[in-house]
């Protein structure tokens, strides 16, 4: 009797779980959201593009056939984080050249060493003089 | 002597105690600076057979920065006087064994070797960390500047300075943000 019971609270309980709808207005993709407009009797459904959070900040390129880089003249160094996050997934990988858009001299010259807050590769607990601070002289620096 | 007079006398020939924060400075870069304010060279009395150095506290020398590869390049020789008795340490070994010993040869090999240097090496004290004895910062009224920037990490940023960055790029229409 009490097997039966807890089976069918069980199942309730799933029943429960798996009631959801499969179309959601906000959507996991992040690109467009589903907006209804009621006029009437005319109900129109439609998807709206997201407007990216990094509109209003982006630099405007006034050189039509030169990348974003090469036409901002930034000369980016290892140590300019804020440019460089710019450019990285939130695993800390570089974004690849078809989102990026810069061309294959500036693609290859952005190398990114940034760890996400939750990466585990902590400095200070790498094996023997690779967990002492160490800086790179930025004049030496090919390319 | 005017109470003016004499209190300018005791400034002038009082020892003061500067703070440096070792933090990301190269030690070799910071000795050069450090032994001026040993010497009391920063002085316009300064003579060197005038005793007018001052006392320097360096804090966090275990957070020193090398350029480069320098941690396992650079070698500390010592010989013990008896046949085979040489040995040779690399930096980062010795920075192992103690996080001030790198900082106080860099000071140490700075200076000439005459009598005074031992004497003015005793009015240098060296903490591997911030945790300084609390009668001796009472003492300090000047802090040293350091000789190099130290590098600042992306979450050390507040979030709205990355969020309102100035971008150079923006995604495409269809990119799904990771």
């Amino acid at each position: 009797m009490s097997l039966l019971w807890f089976s069918k609270n069980v199942l309730s309980k799933n029943s429960v779980l798996f009631n959801f709808r499969s179309i959601s207005t906000t959507p996991q993709l992040q690109i467009k959201e589903i907006k209804e407009i009621q006029k009437g009797k005319e109900l129109t459904i439609y998807g709206e593009i997201f407007k990216s959070p990094r509109e209003p900040y982006v630099l405007n390129n006034n050189h039509s056939s030169a990348c974003p880089v090469c036409a901002s003249g930034l000369d980016i160094k290892h140590t300019d984080v804020l440019i460089l996050s710019q450019f990285v997934r939130s695993d800390g990988c570089m974004l690849p050249r078809r989102i990026t858009g810069l061309c294959r001299k500036q693609q290859k010259r952005l190398m990114p060493n940034l760890n996400p807050s939750w990466s585990k590769k902590d400095p200070k607990r790498r094996y023997g003089w690779k967990k002492f601070n160490k800086y790179f002289d930025e004049s030496t620096i090919k390319c | 002597m005017s109470a003016l007079k004499r209190v300018q006398q005791w400034a002038t020939f009082a020892r003061i105690w500067h703070v440096y924060d070792a933090a990301w400075q190269n030690p070799f870069e910071s000795a050069q600076v450090l032994k001026k304010y040993l010497k009391g060279m920063h002085k316009p009395i300064y003579h060197p057979m005038n005793d007018c150095g001052d006392h320097v506290i360096v804090l966090n020398s275990a957070e020193i920065a090398l350029p480069g590869d320098e941690w396992k390049k650079r070698v500390y020789f010592h010989h013990t006087g008896y046949p085979g008795g040489a040995s040779w340490t690399l930096a980062w070994e010795l920075h192992n064994k103690d996080p001030t010993m790198v900082l106080r040869k860099a000071v140490y090999n700075s200076m000439k070797g005459n009598l005074q240097r031992r004497y003015t090496m005793e009015r240098l004290h060296i903490f591997p960390d911030a945790n300084v004895p609390k009668e001796l910062m009472g003492n300090v009224s000047n802090q040293i500047r350091q000789v190099r920037p130290i590098p600042k990490r992306l979450d050390h940023y507040p979030e709205e300075d990355v969020t309102q960055f100035p971008k150079v790029i923006d995604y495409p229409k269809d990119y799904v943000v990771k």
